[in-house]
């Protein structure tokens, strides 16, 4: 063979190749091919060796030729592998594609109870200006939950709670949470600024704004110099805090055997705005609380002096401020439980 | 109170629109809870004159009237089933088009062949009196063709008075605050008598047993009257203030209970032996028939008004049936007294009988109103009736209390209310309420509590101090605090500025309620759902639990408002399953929801209380779903949810064991007590997690068939709380995992086989972690095998396979010695 029909040959050689290499279908085939031109039994490898019959000068030409045949075959196995991966993946991924519109795997909604939270929501927007949350217990002494009150046996005031009386003698269920004013009078010295979230009890007939079992939230405030004017600011910016800047509130002389003076405070009608209707008993106002100063009699009972010390308490009902919050308008909803209520919380 | 405004007008001019009074009032502390217009509802109602009135000719209980209703007006037809009317009398007269209250419209109707042109109405029709029989009669100067509205209409406040202000349940008192409120002055009625006969201390005698329960006793004598009804005018305020109309007898003493606030009682003379009265406590055995004609069995608590026979009145809360004024009465005895509140309310609450004149009782009486109250029953019995009083009362307390001196300091007042007001306006806000007030004296105490000394007053301090003059009326104000309320009142609570505190802040407290809302949001996290459930629950709940109704340790309400409803619940329990049953109704079967509450039981006599977490689960907890089956819940999705929670605060569940014994509400086979270390090391119950025994279910009418509980106590979960949490280095070192499948007896627990497995292989044991159990072929009957993953591992070196050996070699002779176990290979 001399160098011209050699090279001819590697040329159709590599034609032949990158023929080969582009038909190839899929990985295996192009592995074949691969083996079949450049393999070590190849069809490139079986034509160089016919070169030792050439003309050394020949030669050293004839080997670049077949690197670049090689070079350009490498390639195009490479490029036709990258190629063929690609389809693959392409395909596979095809295959894998599925109904997006099927729904996402459920996962149970939990939720949390609005009266609860709504106590929360008070502990946090007090705990703001310095409140901290104590407890007291829900069987209360009757001289806790009135007598420490001012609140004595026969008192006509006492109408204002319908109490519910154990079989265990001396004791009731607690009528309100004001009971804890005693609790943390006796336990803690001033400055005083307590919280005191719980369950409270009455005698009442059950319908869409009462209930046998409620709750409360007292506050206590107490120190050398806490006026009513404090009281005033503090349930302000937390009637704001609740139901917004905008809300006008209103303060009143009101009555508790436990204050004095009392306070009655109203926040604008969040039904009507004001203009009113059955929600307000068309006042255009709301009562969300009672408060007052301290009673020295009270002062006295948690074992402060109240010629030196002074200050509020308020007793805030957490069902009525829930309703207010989230527009309900059955008080009855917070104790029935049916999920079709509890999971909008 | 209701208060009608006519009458009102009576004590003081109003010249504010209902709405603005209202509003004032309310501002003022009485608070006007509704207003509501009589007359609003009366439409095209007139006044017409009777010209004639015929029997119906084709009916015996129908009358045919004809009616003039102005002159511009034609006569109308108008056909009645009431006796009561004659010609010539005035009445009301509805129209055709006519509405009366409660929407019922009047229309031409024919009645037995004759067309009836409109109504003639009862006063009970108007809400004007409560005479439904007979057609109302109005006075013969009624003019003719006016709208009733104008005549009879009112505007009542119905104001709620708070028990401290019994002076204020009264037009008068009332009447007070709105001369406090407009700067106005206030009328007393006139009250003259004309007294004629023989004198009431010739007719009467009174004598008070024990003047701590009667301290005054004033009687009057009135005779020659003839009873009947009192005017219309009378009626209709009497049924507009809420008090039904009587005799003009009755309605005397009722109108002064409403005018001055003061309750009195007439009896019938001829009914009192003697005419001797004794008040005093009844005695063991005495019996009295009440005006409601029920015979009450009295004690020596209640007092009584006597003669020599026998009882004839309840104190201050009900007369006797035996002398009730009747049409025949033609002399009564007024008693008007002042009576202990105490043993009023008690004896008003004994009987269930709290009236008007007990309420007014219970909250305390002016001395002086006991003659005033006298001479002005005395005097409109005479008015409305005819006849003649007595000269003279009996009275036996004549003399009557002066005003008190109350001394405040207006810079303690001041301090109090936080809003800077000058001495001389306090006295000037105290002088709006008849309150007037004078320079304080050295020695003067100023009362800060009562039953406490006050603050005696140096010549420096008087000096800056002042004197209330508290009239006998304002039994409120007792204490230097009162007369800051009354400044503050008067003055407007508006005009108190709103701040923020600047005093001292409390010490840091940590928040007792952080770990149970750390619960909360885990387990709702979880996608369980929190009820709040009643913490009284009935006898039927605490039996189905296995607590006889007769327990010691519950505690039961005295007074409940129902069975369901009577003892305070001893476990989460019985509300948790009702939130079950309820759902189910609403067709929602897979649950899971959480409460935290207390739980209360009766120790030694104490009532003790314990924070609990109670968790249910029903029906299907993961989700079924296209791609997904459903998980029942069971025993295991209770447990690892509790424990998931524990691990999340911190607190390791150490043991779960079968109890000692299960309760009738829990599967025998299916039941846990979880065990927790404390920061101490020492073991507490936790809780127990359960399904329940499906006996329990079925009584408490649950569908479901896959239901777990657990019952956690809060108070045991605080106290394993960890003091605090701090970082535990881990070992860098590669871990190494082998796998054991231990073939044991089929009764011998899994946590004794773990346990056997954590103490054999400490302390390289890193983590065990039972991962499959197996029964069958090719294990014998009666054996199981359960395969474990014991991750490895020594600080700060890896370790060598001898020593992973030699570990796994004392794992598996510890499980063969202690347990019969063997090793599955
Ligand atoms: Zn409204």
């Amino acid at each position: 063979m001399d160098l011209e029909t050699i090279s001819a040959r590697l040329t159709d050689l590599q034609a032949a190749g990158l023929e080969a290499i582009a038909a190839a279908s899929d990985p295996m085939e192009l592995e074949a091919v691969q083996v079949a031109y450049l393999g070590r039994r190849g069809e490139l490898k079986t034509l160089l060796g016919g070169i030792g019959g050439l003309p050394a000068e020949d030669r050293p030409r004839v080997g670049a030729i077949g690197n670049r045949v090689r070079e350009a075959l490498e390639a195009a196995l490479q490029g036709r592998q990258v190629e063929l991966e690609g389809a693959a993946l392409d395909d596979r991924l095809a295959r894998e594609a599925v109904d997006v519109t099927l729904p996402g795997r459920p996962f149970r909604r939990g939720s949390l109870h609005p009266l609860i939270e709504t106590n929360r929501e008070i502990a946090r927007i007090f705990g703001q200006f310095g409140f901290v949350v104590y407890e007291g217990p829900e069987v209360e002494t009757d001289v806790r939950n009135f007598q420490a009150l001012n609140i004595p046996p026969d008192h006509p005031a006492r109408d204002l709670w319908d109490t519910l009386y154990t079989d265990v003698p001396g004791h009731l269920l607690r009528t309100h949470t004001s009971p804890g004013q005693i609790h943390v009078m006796q336990q803690t010295a001033p400055p005083i600024r307590a919280l005191l979230p719980g369950r409270c009890f009455r005698y009442e007939a059950v319908d869409a704004s009462h209930g046998f079992e409620f709750f409360q939230v007292e506050g206590l405030m107490v120190d050398e110099g806490t006026t009513m004017a404090d009281l005033r600011g503090l349930l302000d910016a937390f009637a704001h805090a609740m139901f917004g800047r905008a809300r006008p509130t209103r303060f009143r002389p009101g009555y508790y055997p436990f204050t004095e003076p009392s306070v009655a405070f109203d926040v604008q009608c969040v039904v009507c705005d004001g203009a009113g209707c059955p929600s307000c008993k068309r006042t255009g106002w709301m009562t969300i609380l009672g408060a007052g100063m301290v009673h020295p009699v009270v002062l006295r009972n948690g074992g402060l002096d109240p010629e030196r010390y002074q200050g509020f308490a308020f007793g805030l009902g957490t069902d009525r401020i829930a309703i207010l919050r989230y527009g309900i308008n059955d008080i009855r909803m917070f104790l029935e439980n049916d999920l079709r209520f509890l999971e909008q919380f | 109170m209701r208060v009608p405004l006519a009458w009102l007008r009576d004590y003081v001019d109003v010249d504010l629109e209902a709405e603005a009074l209202a509003d004032r009032l309310t501002l003022l502390g009485m608070e006007v809870q509704a207003v509501e217009r009589r007359g609003s509802d009366w439409h095209r109602i007139v006044v017409g004159e009777l010209l004639s009135v015929e029997p119906h000719p084709g009916s015996d209980h129908l009358l045919l009237t004809r009616v003039r209703i102005g002159d511009a007006e034609p006569l109308l037809t108008v056909l009645t089933g009431a006796s009561n009317v004659a010609a010539g009398q005035r009445v009301p007269v509805a129209v055709p088009g006519a509405v009366l209250p409660g929407g019922r419209r009047i229309d031409v109707t024919r009645m037995v062949g004759i067309e009836s042109q409109g109504m003639l109405c009862s006063g009970d029709e108007l809400g004007l009196t409560t005479d439904a029989d007979g057609i109302l009669i109005l006075p013969g100067d009624a003019p003719v063709g006016r709208r009733m509205a104008e005549l009879f209409g009112d505007v009542i406040l119905d104001v709620d008075v708070k028990p401290n202000r019994g002076d204020a349940l009264s037009l008068l008192g009332l009447a007070r605050e709105v001369a406090a409120a407009t700067g106005g002055r206030i009328r007393w009625p006139e009250i003259v008598l004309d007294e004629q006969g023989t004198p009431t201390a010739e007719h009467l005698s009174v004598d008070v047993t024990d003047p701590r329960l009667c301290p005054r006793f004033v009687g009057r004598w009135v005779d020659g009257f003839v009873v009947g009804a009192s005017p219309l005018h009378v009626q209709a305020r009497l049924t507009a203030a809420g008090v039904r109309p009587v005799s003009n007898v009755v309605d005397a003493s009722n109108y002064v209970m409403l005018e001055l606030g003061k309750p009195t009682h007439t009896f019938d003379a001829a009914a009192i032996a003697d005419g001797r009265i004794v008040v005093r406590p009844a005695r063991a055995g005495e019996r009295l028939e009440t005006l409601d004609h029920v015979t009450r069995e009295l004690t020596p608590e209640t007092l009584v008004i006597a003669d020599a026979r026998g009882p004839v009145g309840l104190a201050g809360v009900m007369g006797g049936a035996q002398s009730e004024v009747g049409d025949a009465t033609s002399a009564i005895v007024i008693e008007s007294a002042v009576f202990d509140p105490v043993s009023i309310r008690r004896t008003a609450r004994r009987f269930a009988l709290q009236s008007e004149a007990s309420l007014r009782f219970e909250k305390g009486q002016e001395t002086r109103l006991a003659r005033i109250g006298a001479d002005r029953v005395a005097q409109l019995v005479v008015a409305w009736a005819g006849g003649r009083a007595a000269p003279g009362r009996v009275d036996t307390a004549p003399a009557e209390p002066a005003p008190v001196r109350l001394p405040f300091r207006p810079s303690r007042v001041t301090r109090l209310l936080g809003a800077p007001i000058e001495a001389d306006e306090m006295r000037a806000l105290l002088a709006r309420v008849e309150v007037p007030t004078e320079a304080a004296r050295p020695g003067d105490e100023v009362p800060i509590a009562v039953g406490a000394p006050g603050i005696r007053l140096d010549e420096e301090a008087a000096r800056d101090a002042l004197v209330a003059i508290v009239p006998t009326h304002r039994r409120d104000l007792e204490i230097e605090a009162d007369v800051a309320e009354e400044v503050a009142r008067i003055r407007g609570y508006d005009r108190i500025p709103g701040r923020l505190p600047e005093t001292p802040m409390p010490v840091f407290r940590p928040d007792p309620r952080r770990a149970v809302d750390a619960v909360r949001d885990v387990l709702a996290g979880r996608g369980l759902n929190e009820v709040v459930t009643h913490a009284l629950v009935g006898p039927a709940d605490h039996a189905r639990l296995g607590i006889p109704g007769d327990d010691a340790a519950i505690i039961r309400v005295t007074n409940p408002l129902s069975v369901e409803h009577s003892q305070l619940r001893r476990s989460l329990l019985p509300g948790l399953v009702r939130v079950l049953v309820e759902n189910e109704r609403q067709r929602r079967a897979d649950i899971g929801c959480f409460e935290v509450g207390h739980v209360h039981d009766l120790v030694d006599g104490v009532p003790r209380e314990e924070a609990m977490l109670g968790v249910l689960l029903a029906g299907d907890q993961g989700g079924a779903a296209w791609n997904q089956a459903a998980r029942p819940a069971d025993l295991w999705e209770a447990r690892g949810l509790v424990e998931s929670l524990c691990t999340r605060l911190g607190v390791a569940v150490r043991e779960a064991a079968a109890p000692s014994s299960v309760a009738p509400y829990e599967h025998p086979g299916r039941t846990a007590v979880l065990r927790a270390a404390d920061p101490a090391g020492n073991l507490l119950d936790l809780g127990r997690v359960f399904e329940p025994h499906p006996r329990y279910l079925e009584a408490a009418e649950a569908r479901a068939s896959h239901v777990a509980v657990a019952l956690v106590s809060l108070d045991a979960l605080q106290a394993a709380l960890p003091r605090s949490q701090r970082y535990a280095p881990f070992p860098r070192v590669p871990a190494v995992e082998r796998d054991l499948a231990v073939v044991v007896a089929e009764s011998r627990p899994a946590g004794e086989v773990a346990g056997t497995i954590r103490e054999a292989a400490a302390p390289l044991l890193r983590e065990l972690r039972l991962f499959d159990v197996y029964h069958g072929a090719p294990l014998a009957q009666g054996e199981r095998s359960l395969a474990f993953r014991l991750t490895l591992q020594a600080e700060g070196r890896t370790l060598t396979d001898e020593e992973i050996d030699a570990a796994v070699a004392r794992i598996v002779e510890a499980l063969g010695s202690r347990l019969g176990a063997r090793i599955r290979s």
